[in-house]
């Protein structure tokens, strides 16, 4: 009788289409907890669709989707309220609420659950100190810069502390210095919080960023950036290709620069 | 027209159950009635000046002005009010929640929201609903006093008919009936309103270009429901009166 923990997120078969135009065919993989599956691909190939099927915000034609061990493939939006619970959201664009500050933003989650006010205030300020945002929240996310809407996000996605969290492109149409700060932001949840996530990309610095350091805390208790060496094998980050709806590899990073699949070694030549 | 009763029925149905966004129900109802204020005014007056611009010169022929209040009191309770203040309402405001609820969509807040456990029916439609049903009939009340005003004004000023005659006239022309059908129509219509608007809006598709276009298929699919909504209720209160 095994006794071991369910994975974070499973597909097992996932197949999505829209009339004839099939996105995800019978797509399977597993996300343990804690870990951090890197998902690349080209645009079209079904990658925020993932993404989309995990929150439940559409249905595949047929498989199934587990989060935590719990099928949660047929579920209602009512259904899945505690299931979104778990997770946090970072949307390609931020999708900040327009009509309200950073504040209310960061806090949005608590406030619709009726949390006291003090508690509210305490979890964003905290929340947008781990972004580096303290100085802008009571702006409104038409005064922020792309990046700063990213982070915002973060903050958000953030805020109840959910045990899994679903990047879409968060690095997407930014500068390398503030991809950079995106991905240190993510690489901290997967070390110093051991947060599950997903985090879809097509940027190759994003790859090579993620596999190649990682974050700890140092003696007096500090958290310290540490280069991957020969020694060392991020065993926590995993890679995951897709290729119009099929998922092609799998695997950690040194296995992907040694694949020999033409299509992998054309798109980490294409960065 | 099933998704739009489906949309409307889970509103009503998840309305009484927390939390109850009394918050946005407020925010709506400024924007929507108070933001409507000037708009509407501007609308009855001027349609009951020129009700009795133009009732006066037909009834002079028929040496009947001293009805020219019943008839333009009529016309604005019974019709001009409700229809030319759902009219109004639904290019100004059915536009303007196609536009909100469609650029949310696209930029994908409406996403954003379900993704941290609201519900978007009950926090976005449910608050537009109830606050177009009730603001409704309030800027319609409005549009048919400044109307009877506006009646008043022209036919005393212009038309050289007594004051006293307009108005008591136009008090004859005042049934319970009347006032009862007066507000049942724009309830109805401020209901249609929010229907169509909410689903052009929640339904876009196809980015920038995608909202422009649910603002316009919102707008005119709300005057002709209203218009045809208008005959079948006239046509219903005039048997029950």
């Amino acid at each position: 009788m095994s006794s071991a923990a369910p994975n974070a997120i499973e597909f097992q078969e996932v197949t999505l289409a829209y009339e004839d135009r099939v996105i995800l065919d019978r797509v399977s993989f597993t996300v343990g907890h804690g870990e951090t599956k890197i998902v690349m691909g080209g645009s079209g190939t079904g990658k925020s669709t993932i993404l989309r099927l995990v929150l439940g915000l559409i249905k595949p034609n047929s498989g199934r989707i587990l989060i935590d061990g719990e099928d949660v493939t047929n579920y209602s939006d009512r259904q899945l309220t505690h299931v979104r619970q778990k997770i946090g959201m970072v949307f390609q664009e931020g999708a900040l609420f327009d009509s309200l500050s950073v504040y209310d933003n960061v806090g949005y989650r608590l406030a619709e659950k009726s949390v006291p006010d003090s508690q509210i205030e305490e979890s964003v300020r905290r929340m947008l100190q781990f972004v580096n945002l303290e100085e802008a929240i009571n702006l409104m996310p038409a005064e922020l810069s792309g990046g700063m809407r990213r982070r915002v996000g973060i903050a958000r996605a953030l805020v109840g502390k959910p045990k899994l969290i679903l990047f879409d492109e968060p690095t997407a149409g930014l500068d390398p210095p503030t991809a950079r700060t995106i991905c240190e932001l993510a690489m901290k949840l997967r070390d110093l919080e051991e947060v599950s996530s997903i985090f879809v990309t097509h940027r190759i610095d994003d790859i090579k960023i993620m596999a190649s350091a990682f974050f700890s805390y140092g003696e007096n208790g500090q958290v310290e950036f540490q280069r991957e060496d020969d020694r060392l094998c991020l065993i926590n980050t995993q890679f995951m290709m897709l290729k119009e709806g099929h998922v092609i590899f799998t695997g950690t990073d040194e296995e992907l620069w040694t694949s020999k699949d033409p299509y992998i070694q054309e798109f980490l030549r294409s960065d | 027209m099933q998704e739009a009763a489906l949309m409307a029925g889970r509103a009503f149905m998840r309305s009484l159950s927390r939390p109850l966004y009394l918050r946005e129900i407020m925010t709506q109802m400024d924007l929507i009635g108070v933001g409507s204020l000037l708009i509407i005014s501007m609308t009855g007056l001027f349609t009951g000046g020129i009700l009795s611009l133009q009732s006066a010169k037909v009834l002079t022929t028929f040496g009947a002005t001293s009805e020219t209040g019943l008839l333009v009191m009529t016309s604005m309770v019974r019709e001009m009010g409700p229809v030319l203040t759902a009219l109004m309402l639904a290019g100004r405001v059915g536009s303007a929640i196609a536009a909100e609820l469609g650029s949310m969509i696209v930029s994908e807040q409406v996403d954003a929201m379900r993704a941290l456990g609201t519900d978007p029916i009950k926090k976005l439609v449910w608050p537009r609903i109830l606050a177009l049903i009730v603001m409704a009939p309030a800027l319609t009340m409005l549009a048919d006093i400044l109307g009877a005003f506006g009646g008043w004004a022209v036919s005393s000023q212009l038309m050289h008919v007594a004051s006293s005659v307009y108005i008591s006239s136009a008090k004859e022309a005042l049934t319970y009936n009347d006032i009862i059908g007066g507000l049942i129509k724009p309830t109805c219509f401020g209901l249609i309103i929010a229907i169509v608007g909410c689903r052009a809006g929640l339904r876009t598709h196809g980015g920038t270009v995608g909202v422009g276009r649910s603002t316009t298929q919102a707008v005119v699919t709300s005057d002709i429901l209203i218009i045809v909504a208008d005959f079948f209720l006239s046509r219903l209160i005039l048997v029950f009166s």
